[in-house]
Order: structure tokens, then sequence, then C-alpha cells
């Protein structure tokens, strides 16, 4: 190791060192995104926005449990028919009543993005997106009704340049439009 | 400038603060990476003792983890060591495993191993980054962020997210390598290879970055193993000692590496360590990707608990979902050590458990903490000027120490 620690000769050093830089400065080595007008299309297993599929979901309440920083409340959600059959007054047909269940609602902003809850859903109803840069204007947009928090969360910048990341060996990273 | 013009053993005359000495407060906003304030009693502008107050950035990591679920806890480990996130996840999740009795396959273990390399490089970029811009070097500051990019989107592609990972949990890992990996991976290397020179001609090389470091603030061999340094830190003080080569875990008693030691452990063998250590890590990841076993990424105890809907999953996407299991760990009553080599050095795990929903101790050490001990011993009798190179060489991380 100690060639490698040699000091070197000054004034070789400098002109190398310069040299380096001169090269840099008429070669830049730029992996900037010119964010927002180019957007990124990310890997489809990254963690972004996500949403439940209403009709897979069982209520059973293991993702509020899996939360790590607590964000998913179940609410109480009552659905069509389907429940117990309610006990007939007297001299009438037994009904069906409806079904009393729960369903998660997200608070973005409380949520971590580990997708532990994805993951541990027993009947796999989230809907993962690769959405990550929603930018949220009043506070209580982070903490949806359960009916907002069924709409996808909505890309920004729709009509921005969509490109995908490359590795480059000149570059390291270099960007070419999505297919 | 470079040459120690107070003894240490002076120390001991010190006794009225203030009067002779000044006293100068770095931080505690941001004296460089991260919230601490370095106290230096200065001498005319020679360093006569230097206290560094942490704690700013205590997040009560192990009395949060302590009331949560066992699982709950790999999100809090890796908030805390930014930059090392997979190492904090790894050394936690195999302090668990040994509670619980499980070993992952082969193909986790390469693929636990790939992942902590990748994140060994990002981390000693993060480190030489920060060392640069404390010498005033904007240059490096740039490129080696910019180079951590390329690696942290690899971490993307296999993981899904950039920095905080979650992406290894007890009994294997939660996604196996996607298409196109392979050879991504490989270009990054060859990209990284060769920035490497670039980096030794105008920043490892150049003489002023030779100046302000050759025997700046030297760590001697004794004096490194008294103080408990850990990690590359140590190494460069010429002490061969790496948990990796150690005790071994994941996939490293099969890989080929070497352990680079230096000699005089001055702040410029702490800056070479790191570029040697990249070169090995650049090493790892090529024998990961080329012997990495065919087989499953999750444990057998944790497969067979799948119901239909996670195995169709993990058949069709190579994504490992959580059986109910992972919510109501209980491991058996027990304690169980960890180890791990982390880009800063040698993070332990001791945790112990009643046999209850929640750990009954967690208790961990991180590398941060180790070395700053020794930050305070070598700096003094230097100018006030080489406390930048001596604070930036030991690459410290506040958040991390202060857990």
């Amino acid at each position: 190791m100690n060639e490698v620690r040699k000091p070197r000769d000054p004034v070789t050093g400098h002109i190398k060192a310069l040299a380096k830089g001169f090269k840099y400065l008429l070669e830049p080595n730029r992996m900037t995104l010119d964010y927002p007008a180019e957007t990124m299309k990310l890997p489809p297993n990254y963690r972004g926005f996500f949403t439940v599929d209403d009709k897979k979901c069982i209520g059973c309440s293991m993702c509020e449990m899996v939360c790590p920083p607590e964000a998913i409340t179940m609410v109480p959600r009552i659905i069509g028919e389907g429940g117990k059959t309610l006990p007939a007054p007297e001299g009438e047909k037994e009904t069906k009543g409806p079904k009393r269940t729960k369903r998660p609602v997200v608070n973005w902003g409380k949520c971590i993005f580990c997708y532990f809850c994805v993951d541990v859903c027993p009947v796999d109803a989230f809907i993962p997106t690769q959405v990550h840069d929603v930018a949220f204007e009043k506070d209580k947009d982070y903490r949806p009704s359960y009916e907002e928090y069924l709409k996808p969360p909505e890309e920004p910048y729709k009509n921005a340049k969509k490109v995908v990341s490359k590795a480059d060996l000149k570059r390291g990273v270099s960007y070419e439009p999505a297919p | 400038m470079s040459e120690k013009i107070f003894n240490i053993d002076d120390l001991q005359n010190i006794n009225v603060e203030g009067e002779k000495y000044i006293i100068l407060q770095i931080g505690p906003s941001h004296p460089g990476s991260g919230h601490m304030r370095i106290k230096v009693w200065l001498d005319g502008d020679i360093i006569v003792k230097v206290d560094p107050d942490i704690g700013f950035v205590h997040r009560t990591s192990e009395w949060l983890s302590e009331r949560r679920e066992w699982i709950k806890a790999i999100p809090i480990v890796e908030r805390i060591m930014l930059p090392d996130t997979v190492h904090a996840n790894l050394a936690y999740v195999l302090a668990v495993e040994k509670l619980l009795g499980i070993e992952p396959p082969p193909r986790a273990q390469y693929l636990r191993s790939l992942v902590a390399e990748i994140n060994r490089i990002t981390s000693h970029l993060y480190g030489i980054g920060i060392f640069g811009i404390f010498l005033g070097s904007s240059t490096v500051y740039m490129w080696a962020f910019g180079d951590r990019e390329p690696f942290i989107d690899l971490m993307e592609m296999l993981t899904g997210a950039r920095i905080t990972t979650s992406y290894i949990i007890p009994g294997g890992v939660r996604w196996d390598i996607p298409n196109g990996f392979k050879e991504r991976a490989e270009t990054v290397l060859q990209y990284m290879e060769r920035r490497l020179k670039d980096y030794e001609d105008i920043w490892v090389k150049n003489p002023v970055v030779q100046a302000r470091t050759i025997n700046v603030g030297v760590l001697k061999k004794e004096d490194a193993i008294s103080l408990g340094v850990v990690g590359p830190n140590l190494r460069a003080s010429g002490v061969y000692y790496d948990t990796r080569k150690h005790q071994p875990y994941a996939a490293y008693p099969n890989l080929d590496f070497e352990v680079p030691t230096m000699k005089n452990g001055d702040a410029y063998d702490r800056l070479l360590i790191r570029v040697e250590e990249i070169k090995q890590s650049i090493r790892m990841i090529r024998q990961i990707l080329k012997d990495l076993p065919e087989g499953k990424i999750i444990a057998d105890q944790i497969y067979n608990q799948l119901n239909p809907v996670m195995k169709k999953n993990y058949e069709e996407k190579k994504r490992v979902m959580f059986p109910a299991f992972m919510i109501h760990m209980r491991p058996p009553p027990g304690e169980a050590t960890a180890k791990v080599e982390a880009g800063r050095g040698e993070i332990f795990f001791y945790i112990k458990s009643t046999g209850d929903k929640y750990p009954y101790r967690f208790r961990w050490v991180t590398p941060s903490f180790r070395n700053l001990p020794f930050f305070t011993h070598v700096a003094v009798g230097h100018r006030l000027a080489d406390l930048p190179t001596i604070y930036g060489s030991i690459d410290y991380f506040p958040p991390e120490a202060d857990r």
C-alpha cells in the first residue's frame, strides 16, 4: 500500500489534477434529470403511492397491524347485502342484513412506503403505483377519506417527457425515452 | 502545519477554562455532516482540548423498538443509519434469526451480501464527498454524490426504494433480482472503476490533499485498539480486523476478498482505505453476480406459511409476501447478538426476548459512536485549520451515533 501513499511530485501532481479538471470542463459528466420537464418511469417494483381494491379487500386489519408508523386506519364500512341473517320478527320472512366490515385508509403524512402492508395482505388487495412525487396543498389532503383514498393518486406533470434511467459507461446514468 | 505542537500529556495542566484559552463553539446547527456541536479550547490557534457535544439528534430508537412488534424495528434502525441502511437492517435481522432459529437459503445470503456491498460503496462515496467539502473541494463533493447515483439506482431496481430499502426480512429477502440487473450492474462497476482513476488524479493524489492530510490526526495502532475504534478507521491504523473475515455472515465465507490495511493511521490513510474498500466491494459484487446460486430466496419455514395467493405471487413475480407470522412473531425466550461490518465500522446488536410480542431489550451500538472518542484524542495539538480535516476523515455521522 505504500506506493499508493507516496507523495506525488508537486509539479506533475498539480498538472495532472488541472488537466483532469480541464477535461471535465470541456466534457462535463452530467447525470442530472431535467425535472419536471422530464420525469422518470420507475422500475415496476418501485414503492410509490398505493390504493386498495375495494372488491378484493376482506377487512382483516392485517395491514393496520403491520404498519410500522401506524399510518393505516381501518374505517367502518357497510357494504350491501351478504351479512348475517337477522332474526326475523314473528310472521315475517328472514332477511339478509347489510354487512359491516372495515377498510384501510392511509395517512400519507405518516406513511413511509415500506410496503409491509402491501406484502402482508392475504388477498393481495393493494394496488401499487410508481407515483412518488405528489405534493399536498392542504394539511387535510394528507388524510384522505375512504372514497378519496380509493382513487389512485394522480401523477403530476402529465405532459412531461417520460424517460427511463440507464447505466452508462461514460456518464454513469443516462436517460432515454421510455418505451 | 502538519506536526503536532502540543503534547497530549500537557492536558493535565488545563484547569482554568476561558482564562488562558479561547473556547470556540463549532455548531450545533451543522458543523459538517449532521447536527453536533464541537467545543474547542484553543491556545492561540493550537487545539488543547476538544469536546464533542453529541445527542442533538437522539431519536430513542431503542425505546421505540421495545414497544413495537419485532418486524417494525426494521424501518426504525434503517432511519438511524441513513447512508448505511442495509447494514443496520441486516444486523437486526441476523439477531432475530438467531432467536427464531431460521437459516436463510444460499441465494438469499448472496443477495444480502450483494445489496450490502452496493450500500458500502454508496456509504464510502458519501464519506469521501463529505471529506471533500471539509477540505474545501466542492468538485469531489459533487463527483462523489453524483457517483452514488448509479449505485442507488441499482438498489432501487433491486429493492424498490433508493435508500430506505427494508429489503432484508427474517428468513430471506423480499425480492429476487430483476431482469437486466446483472448487465446494468456490470456497466456501473466498469464506470466506477474508470472514475476511481479520475478521483486519483483530481483528489486522492492531488498534492494539495496530500499536504493537508499526511501526518494529520495520526492514530497509532495501540491507541486505536485501546480506544475501541472500529471499521475503516481501525484498519487505517494497521489493525487487521474485519467482521466479514473474522466472524463471517451472509455470503462472505464464500467470497474471495482482501481486507486492506494501512500503516500510518493519519487522515490520508483514512481516505485511502475507503478508496481501497470500494475496489474490494466492486470485486465482491462481480463474484456474487457470477456465482449467484439458484433456489429460493426465503427460508422454508416462512415459505410454507404463505397462502396460495402469496405463493402464486412468489412464483410469478419473485416477490416474497409476508405470512401473518411476520406480525405475530414471538421468538422463543433467549438472548441473541449479531455483528455486521457496516460502511463506517462494526454494528453490534443485542436483543433479548421473553417470548413476547415485543423485544424485551433492544440494544445496539453503532460504529460512529465508537469512532468518536478518537477524534478528541487525535485532534489535540493540531492547529484549528486541521480540525475539519480530522473531523471529515473519521467519516462521522451524528444521527448514527446518537441513535
